[in-house]
């Protein structure tokens, strides 16, 4: 139907000329539906050749009409015809300008006006809808829609709901079409004569003093026997001399607990304490909501508990065990820089306790890993690896060294990484970079290394978080006593750089995760996947420099399986995060150059000590082209206890 | 009242009007719109509750008598009167979609008890018409009279379900 039809303006004469057309197109539809021929065009077409405005103020109401009309199209309406009939169906068009006819689809009879259908509709037998069904405008004499929405925002949400309903089936089925829209919600308030609290009492006082027996009734009603004995699903009362003694005693501690103050609005609502904070708190607050409170050292706890234990299951059963240990180990005198200390010093575990299988595979899978891919994914996978493998290697250590002194494995991280490393109790060591730095330089010769390996690292403190650089590693290694497999692993990880610059972090990741749960590394050095409580809290250490990798040709990574190599994520956030996204300087193109990246000498104020392996989960920022080298850390919030994730 | 006379001094837009008709409907409401050349009165019924209203088109030449109520100002707001063809389409064509759904479930030349029994046992078993014969999951047929008896085919399993059904419809807990 047009909507803008102007049409010359018509004499009467000429209106009657179109009603005799109309008349001759109403003829054709009977009293009865019918799938009629559409007619839809010559019916049109006639309108539009009658059809005229005649004045100003009637093109405005036909204006209005034809709005009013267009509104109605697609909707469910009820039509009346002159004899009485009522059909209902979908409006199509109505007729042009003079006269309105309309078309309607799908259209049913609802009430037979005719005189032969006067009797109960029940006794005739159905019909199927009329596809279309035109209503002369003779006929026509009401057209009755509800809900129709008539503005433009209401057109809108009709569609939207209009939409919703051609899904919502089940609605549909036992709504009718028209939806409510929101109302406003008052508050319920009591009506005048309710007494308040009516009976409450009554009917919960003494339910055992109650004249009735529900388990009577229902015998007597329904003849069911109740079988319920209550020794089946509680434990059986010893019913003794002590049992008085032993009652009041119970409830001696039930009132004692439940007369103890308490900071919580909902246990104090209970137990009937009016919370002395400000009575401001709605309703809801009091009475609803769940109370969330921050706990930190609960965070930290399940961080260090799901580090450990990631770390241990990581390492793909290679270690299994003492993973805190080894760790501690590693950072202790791995004699690597920092976070690549981690790497290396795992990777000095290896060559030292001859696990260097182990760590090798770990960084042929890492570094293999990160060649496949570099991301940040494979980073902290790689890094979680690594720290597996630096822990594997650090308690081989350990237990090479016969245990030398190390105070209880997870007690002083920071000392054991620090202190083992440069033999020097450096607290800041903290951060995996700088001790493992530690670690290289306490090797004797690896100084040199550590120096190479991180630019900003050996003894220096508070350097940043670098990723370990192949050269640096394997100079480093080269510089350890029979670290000639430690070359080649930490070669390994050099070959590919981001891989490298990878697993370096990931150590240093590690190492700096490790570090701070101290309760986890002690866990974990004594089971699989609990924390160590004696491991000392991981302190960032805003002095840790850089590690800045030199070009070396690296060796091509040997294909490891990935199984092998990555971690189940079970790494929670560093609690020390400081929320500062330090972003690997990773260069895009990842392939097989090695990656160089700047040291920076200013050292980084805010330096992340570890990267985390499930970085890339927390949207890890990596800030790609970098000039500083900055260890990639996750940036999440730190309340995320990242438990039970896996790769 | 006279057939072909412009009612437009009358039927001003925003009046409430009360109106008989010839078939003897009667009602009450706003005009929104009266159309002379084609007798078209539309009118607003019902409070106005938001963007959505009731709407009749009456053809003013079956208006019996009426009575004006009262004054009020346009019911339409026209800053907000637009319309969406393309939405207006879409909505068409799914409310045909819907209909052609809800036909499907009517059987053609049943009586309304068998379309009764038709939708009590669609609510938990897939059926379709067959002429006259209800088709459960395309093997158990139910003819007319649509008794437990008259259930008929598929596997004894099934059969034996719509039977059960068929005798609980009416008597459904």
């Amino acid at each position: 139907m047009s909507l803008q039809q102007v049409v010359a303006p018509r004499s009467s004469s000429n209106g009657f000329g179109r009603r005799r057309v109309e008349r001759e197109m109403g003829t054709r539809l009977d009293s009865k539906p019918q799938s009629g021929k559409p007619n839809t065009i010559s019916f049109t077409n006639a309108g539009a050749l009658n059809g005229g405005e005649v004045g100003g103020s009637e093109s405005l109401s036909r204006d209005r009409l034809i709005y009013l009309t267009t509104c109605l199209i697609g909707h469910r309406v009820e039509v009346q015809v002159k004899n009485g009939t009522i059909f209902s169906g979908i409006f199509h068009a109505t007729g042009a300008e003079k006269d309105f006819g309309v078309i309607l689809k799908m259209a049913r009879l609802i009430k037979d006006g005719s005189f032969r259908g006067q009797k109960s509709l029940f006794d005739s037998t159905s019909k199927p809808p009329s596809k279309t069904l035109i209503i002369p405008a003779k006929e026509l004499v009401q057209i009755i829609a509800k809900g129709v929405p008539l503005s433009g925002d209401g057109l809108a949400n009709g569609l939207q709901l209009e939409k919703r309903q051609d899904i919502m089936i089940d609605t549909l089925i036992s709504q009718s079409h028209y939806v409510e829209v929101e109302r406003e919600l008052e508050r319920w308030t009591p009506d005048e004569d309710d007494p308040q609290l009516p009976e409450l009492e009554n009917i919960f006082d003494g339910t055992w003093n109650r004249n009735w027996d529900q388990f009577e009734t229902n015998e007597a009603l329904f003849g069911v026997k109740s079988t319920f004995d209550e020794e089946l699903y509680t434990t059986k009362l010893e019913k003794g001399p002590q049992m008085r003694d032993l009652e009041k005693e119970a409830s001696r501690i039930a009132r004692e607990i439940e007369g103890e103050e308490t900071q919580d609005l909902h246990l104090a609502e209970e137990r009937g304490f009016s919370f002395h904070e400000d009575f401001d708190i709605d309703e809801e607050t009091r009475f609803s909501s769940v109370f969330r409170g921050l706990d930190d050292s609960g965070y930290e706890e399940s961080e260090e508990m799901t580090f450990g234990s990631r770390n241990t299951e990581g390492f793909g059963g290679s270690s299994g065990s003492v993973i805190s240990r080894s760790f501690s180990d590693v950072a202790r005198g791995k004699s690597n820089d920092g976070a690549q200390v981690s790497s290396s010093s795992s990777s000095m575990d290896d060559t030292q306790s001859s696990q260097s299988n182990a760590s090798k595979d770990l960084y042929r899978s890492s570094s293999s890993d990160h060649t496949k891919q570099l991301t940040s994914d494979s980073v902290s996978k790689s890094l979680s690896a690594l720290n597996g493998e630096s822990r594997l290697s650090e308690n081989q250590f350990r237990e090479r060294h016969g245990g030398k002194g190390y105070p209880t494995e997870s007690a002083e991280w920071k000392t054991l990484l620090v202190g083992e490393e440069a033999h020097t109790s450096k607290s800041e060591d903290l951060q995996s970079s700088v001790n493992m730095k530690k670690a290289v330089s306490d090797k004797g010769g690896l100084s040199s290394s550590a120096t190479a390996f991180a630019p900003s690292s050996v003894s220096s403190k508070g350097h940043e978080n670098t990723i370990l650089g192949e050269s640096s590693d394997s100079t480093g290694s080269g510089k350890l006593s029979g670290a000639t497999q430690a070359v080649n692993s930490r070669g390994r990880p050099g070959s590919s750089t981001s891989s490298t610059s990878e697993c370096v972090g990931a150590p240093s990741a590690s190492a700096g995760l490790g570090l701070s749960p101290s309760s986890s590394m002690g866990s974990l050095s004594s089971e699989k996947s609990s924390l160590n409580p004696n491991a000392k809290e991981f302190k960032l250490n805003p002095n840790a420099k850089s590690f800045t990798p030199s070009q070396t040709t690296l060796r091509p990574p040997s294909p490891v399986s990935e199984g092998s190599f990555y971690f189940p994520a079970n790494m929670s956030a560093v609690p020390h995060m400081h929320g500062v996204p330090v972003g690997i300087g990773i260069a895009p193109s990842f392939g097989h150059q090695p990656v160089i990246y700047n040291p920076q000498a200013t050292p980084m104020q805010a330096p992340q000590a570890y990267v985390q392996p499930n970085g890339p989960l927390y949207g890890q920022q990596m800030i790609l082209g970098h000039p500083r080298q900055v260890l990639y850390m996750p940036n999440y919030p730190p309340e995320m206890p990242y438990k039970g994730r896996e790769f | 009242m006279a057939m072909d006379a412009s009612y437009g001094d009358e039927f001003a837009v925003g009046c409430f009007i009360s109106i008989k008709t010839a078939l003897g409907d009667e009602f009450e409401g706003q005009i929104i719109s009266f159309d002379r050349l084609s007798n078209m009165l539309v009118l607003q019924e019902g409070s106005k509750t938001g963007p959505r209203r009731n709407i009749r088109l009456l053809q003013a030449n079956y208006i019996k008598e009426f009575t004006i109520l009262g004054q009020a100002e346009d019911p339409l707001d026209l800053k907000k009167c637009y319309l969406d063809l393309a939405s207006l389409q879409a909505r068409e064509e799914a409310a045909i979609r819907q209909a052609e759904m809800e036909a499907e479930r009517i059987g053609v030349g049943v009586t309304s008890d068998a379309q009764r029994i038709f939708d009590a046992l669609s609510k938990t078993l897939p059926v379709h018409w067959d002429k006259t014969v209800i088709m459960v999951m395309s093997e158990v047929r139910v003819c007319s009279p649509y008794l437990p008896e008259n259930v008929t085919g598929g596997t004894p399993a099934a059969n034996d379900r719509v039977k059960k059904v068929v005798m609980h419809i009416d008597t459904r807990i």
